[in-house]
């Protein structure tokens, strides 16, 4: 058991480093309501000829499919700009992404809002087999987030085991458990 | 030195077993959630008030917690023509309610979570700009887990290092690791 725990986590040691990198980030995130965007990093554009017989809708997702961003996780809040322009943006790991399509001209405007590397292992994080961007990158660490998840928590189960089996009779180990769970407790009947 | 840093490894671990609990637990139950059952608990009531307690939104929301036992953050408030909206939020319990200024009824809904998806809204509370204390003091341990998490992987690493068991293998298995997740990482921040 020892030497499961141990190599559980060597393995995981990476995504440990990330959840206690994204949760200590967290606390300095603005409050509800008051975050706002990076400063645009870059632009690009790209020429696109829209279909006369497609809706906001379905036109935002056309485009979102042509510009073939990279670690995007779909686009939301399609709506019209002051000056009647169809517009939209895109959630990625490394940032926003604003779109604006400017239809007399065909031409599409992306703005790169690159974010920091803390708020990129904030996206990271919640990488599982089954969510975050298609890309194979985000795949791949998708299935080890999920992996290390579980070994987190067999971790902290065999972490207690290990210390019961080798050194049960330590009273300030005991005392701190106690305190622990007793903290806990009322911690959980607060919010409850 | 030895003993210094086991006996750390042993206090961190226990001092944040149940944060850790709750924070792997709550991972998975948002990883499984399509299979899980939703266990989310609605009901719907009308309650009455002194109108006169009521002049803004806020003064309402400050009655019901004050003189109703309503408890949590004050979020999303509306003001519709005739109708006030807003909602006070915790960890598992979010109630909304809707008020027609001058009258001395209020309605709300309250949606209550079972413990699963309580343990995820606290896995995603963090900070201390809360209204409600707990809900900061839940932010408080979610820093201090996130340290001592930090902390349990650094002296882990050294535990194993100076033990001197399984040096070969467990050095494959850190190497493969952080290859494997570091290439992932920085492969998509490249992109």
């Amino acid at each position: 058991m020892k030497r499961l725990h141990t190599w559980s986590g060597l393995l995981t040691f990476t995504a440990f480093i990330v959840w206690g990198i994204t949760g200590i980030h967290a606390v300095f995130l603005p409050a509800p309501g008051e975050w706002k965007p990076p400063e645009v990093s870059s632009t690009q554009e790209f020429p696109y000829e829209a279909p006369g017989s497609a809706d906001d809708k379905e036109l935002a997702k056309r485009i979102y499919a042509a510009a073939e961003l990279k670690m995007s996780g779909g686009h939301y809040n399609v709506h019209r700009d002051d000056d009647q322009n169809l517009a939209f943006n895109v959630f990625t790991s490394n940032g926003p992404r604003n779109f604006t399509y400017f239809e007399d001209e065909k031409r599409v405007l992306v703005e790169f809002r690159d974010g920091g590397v803390a708020g990129f292992l904030s996206s990271m994080h919640t990488a599982h087999t089954r969510r975050g961007a298609p890309d194979f990158s985000a795949r791949m660490y998708g299935v080890y987030n999920e992996f290390s998840t579980w070994a987190f928590l067999f971790m902290s189960l065999s972490g207690v085991y290990v210390w019961v089996a080798t050194r049960p009779g330590m009273p300030w180990a005991r005392i701190l458990i106690g305190v622990t769970t007793v903290v806990t407790i009322i911690m959980w009947l607060a919010v409850r | 030195m030895f003993l210094w840093m086991r006996n750390t490894h042993l206090i961190l671990g226990l001092a944040f077993f149940f944060f850790a609990i709750i924070f792997a637990v709550s991972s998975l139950v948002i990883i499984y959630r399509p299979w899980l059952p939703d266990a989310r608990v609605d009901t719907e009531e009308t309650i009455q008030i002194d109108a006169a307690t009521a002049t803004s939104p806020r003064s309402l929301a400050l009655e019901l917690m004050r003189n109703h036992d309503f408890a949590g953050d004050l979020r999303q408030v509306k003001e519709e023509d005739d109708l006030i909206k807003f909602q006070i939020n915790r960890p598992g319990t979010h109630v909304n309610f809707e008020y027609v200024p001058g009258s001395s009824e209020v309605k709300l809904k309250t949606m209550r979570w079972g413990w699963t998806e309580t343990f995820v809204q606290l896995h995603v509370n963090h900070g201390f700009h809360h209204d409600f204390l707990p809900a900061s003091a839940w932010g408080a341990l979610s820093l201090l887990g996130s340290i001592g998490l930090l902390l349990l992987g650094a002296t882990g690493l050294y535990l194993w290092f100076v033990m001197n068991e399984d040096r070969a293998i467990g050095s494959v298995i850190l190497v493969f690791g952080l290859v494997y997740g570091l290439t992932a990482l920085i492969w998509s921040r490249m992109v």
